[in-house]
């Protein structure tokens, strides 16, 4: 058991060093990411114009909703791994994993921490830098219970970015060419997620009806519980089992497709 | 080198181009639905934002759909006619296959902005298209030729600044070697496309509204379809669609000197 988890940190270590590599690169992103903030505020600012509430929130909730958005992306959020796993299975590079004790995705799953340590720090430069002017729009809420019930969520969320980025990689086992697929489930994943706008805007149906899809989950379910966008404990208690059931259902999937996949697989070369 | 050579030298990449979507059909099919489903986004945002309000700086609901509509039909154009062929260009700075256009008998930044179309992307401009015509009745526009004309030649002048954005962008490789993550920039510049020029004050307006065209390029259309033939505006982008154009060309140019290839 412990030998296995030193494996496993030693891939996380490595997986460190390989994403530090690119810090200035994510440092960028996590800047351009902040313009879009600019976006937002126009956008929702003319829109607020007149309304001192849109949906039952004002806009200093609304602006801290698409804050806290970004920075849980930094956080927990799957940037490419569907990309690398995905060329693994097709330059071969998946066929070393098959000979030794290694299992995949514990592997993957560490690297994926390592390198959401390194952009989940990152951020934090942007905000802190932007932060006197950010500050006047922040609101959060103060209550304890946030953090009791948003750190698990939040850590479910990650298991379901990855998961699906996990489960369309192993998609290559079928099909030469997955960016196509990846990017149409990102528009959906950016919809359905809430980070084109909160979910609570939606038509009273189809938000409950999103409720029961993964991608609430995702994103808007954690960001909703620290921003104040969800306030009823006991529903969010509710919403944390079904995104249990969402995370056992998407790591099944992989699993699934692990197996089935490798039957298909040919290992060529040596 | 007349107007005669180029366009053949274009029609031949647009049939390279074709045929070889033709090849792959699914991933044709797969990348218009993706174009598609990224323009629905755009339009339910303005729908979900009009279900809580009346108006956005002034703009009603179908305005917005109508200046939403035209940026994503320039937008559609530019990914359509050069978004591949740039895009490429500077993995190819980087990997000295740059080589393979400065070796083409015909003007540098031509051969390698105007290779590879992306006929999904075309295809969805007429999606676009119809989301402006669609406004435009919904809103019982009546515009005369002379606005249509206007219109048209509004969103050609957009298409040249976004495109000369896009090569400005691209042309840093010759400078830095890696522009990975550059294109993003350019993504996040063409989103203040879709917002309208009145919601910008102070700061923001001296930046996005005068300093880079990108509100004006969209918002310039579109007004000139809701409130007929402006001939100040149309000086205005005109004059900026020259001065950014030249200034691409400039910048192209200086970096073709600086490109000392790659050896294998």
């Amino acid at each position: 058991m412990l030998s296995a988890l030193n494996k496993y940190r030693t891939v996380f270590n490595v997986g460190l060093q390989s994403n530090l590599v690119y810090r200035v690169n994510f440092a960028v992103r996590g800047f351009f990411s902040f313009f879009h903030l600019v976006v937002v505020f126009v956008l929702w600012g003319a829109a607020y114009a007149g309304n001192p509430t849109i949906g039952g929130f004002n806009f200093g909730q609304t602006f801290t909703y698409f804050v806290a958005l970004i920075v849980v992306q930094f956080m927990i959020g799957a940037f490419n791994e569907d990309y690398q796993i995905s060329e693994e299975i097709r330059n071969g590079l998946i066929n070393q994993f098959l000979l030794k004790p290694v299992n995949y995705f514990a592997y993957r799953f560490s690297i994926y921490l390592s390198a959401r340590l390194v952009t989940g720090l990152l951020i934090i430069v942007p905000v802190v830098i932007t932060y006197p002017l950010l500050r006047h729009y922040l609101v959060l809420p103060h209550d304890w219970w946030r953090l009791a019930l948003g750190l698990p969520a939040l850590a479910m969320s990650a298991l379901i970015q990855f998961g699906i980025a996990y489960c369309f990689g192993l998609m290559s086992f079928w099909f030469l060419e997955i960016q196509g697929l990846v990017v149409l489930s990102m528009a959906l994943e950016s919809v359905l997620g809430g980070q084109i706008f909160p979910l609570d805007l939606l038509p009273d149906w189809l938000f409950k009806l999103s409720q029961y899809l993964p991608y609430y989950y995702q994103m808007y379910f954690p960001v909703a519980i620290f921003t104040g966008r969800l306030s009823d404990p006991a529903a969010i208690i509710t919403g944390l089992g079904i995104q249990a059931c969402w995370v056992a259902v998407i790591l099944a999937l992989g699993e699934l497709l692990w197996r089935r996949g490798l039957r298909l697989h040919t290992a060529v070369g040596g | 080198m007349n107007l005669a050579h180029y366009l053949r030298i274009w029609l031949t990449a647009a049939r390279y181009s074709i045929v070889r979507t033709l090849m792959f059909r699914g991933d044709f099919f797969i990348w218009a639905l993706v174009e598609l489903f990224w323009m629905t986004v755009n339009i339910l945002m303005i729908s979900v934002i009009y279900s809580h309000t009346k108006t956005v700086a002034g703009w009603s609901k179908y305005e917005m759909m109508l200046l939403v509509g035209t940026s994503l039909l320039i937008q559609r154009f530019l990914m359509g006619f050069f978004w591949s062929s740039i895009f490429e260009m500077g993995r190819n700075i980087r990997s000295g296959n740059f080589d393979f256009y400065l070796a083409q008998p015909g003007n540098v930044m031509f051969m390698a902005t105007t290779r590879k179309l992306d006929p999904d992307s075309l295809i969805n401009s007429l999606v676009a298209l119809s989301v402006v015509i669609y406004s435009a009745v919904q809103l019982g526009l009546h515009p005369t030729a002379l606005d249509l004309a206007c219109y048209a030649l509004l969103v050609l002048c957009g298409i040249v600044i976004h495109y000369s954005m896009l090569v400005l962008c691209i042309s840093l490789a010759f400078w830095i070697t890696s522009v990975q993550g550059i294109e993003g920039s350019y993504f996040t510049l063409s989103e203040f496309s879709r917002l309208p020029r009145a919601a910008f004050h102070g700061l923001a307006s001296l930046v996005f509204v005068w300093a880079l065209p990108v509100v004006v390029v969209s918002n310039a259309p579109a007004n000139t379809l809701l409130h007929g033939f402006q001939f100040s505006l149309l000086a205005w982008v005109g004059s900026t669609t020259v001065a950014w154009f030249a200034v691409a060309v400039f910048v192209f140019n200086r970096g073709i000197r600086r490109y000392s290839s790659a050896s294998s």
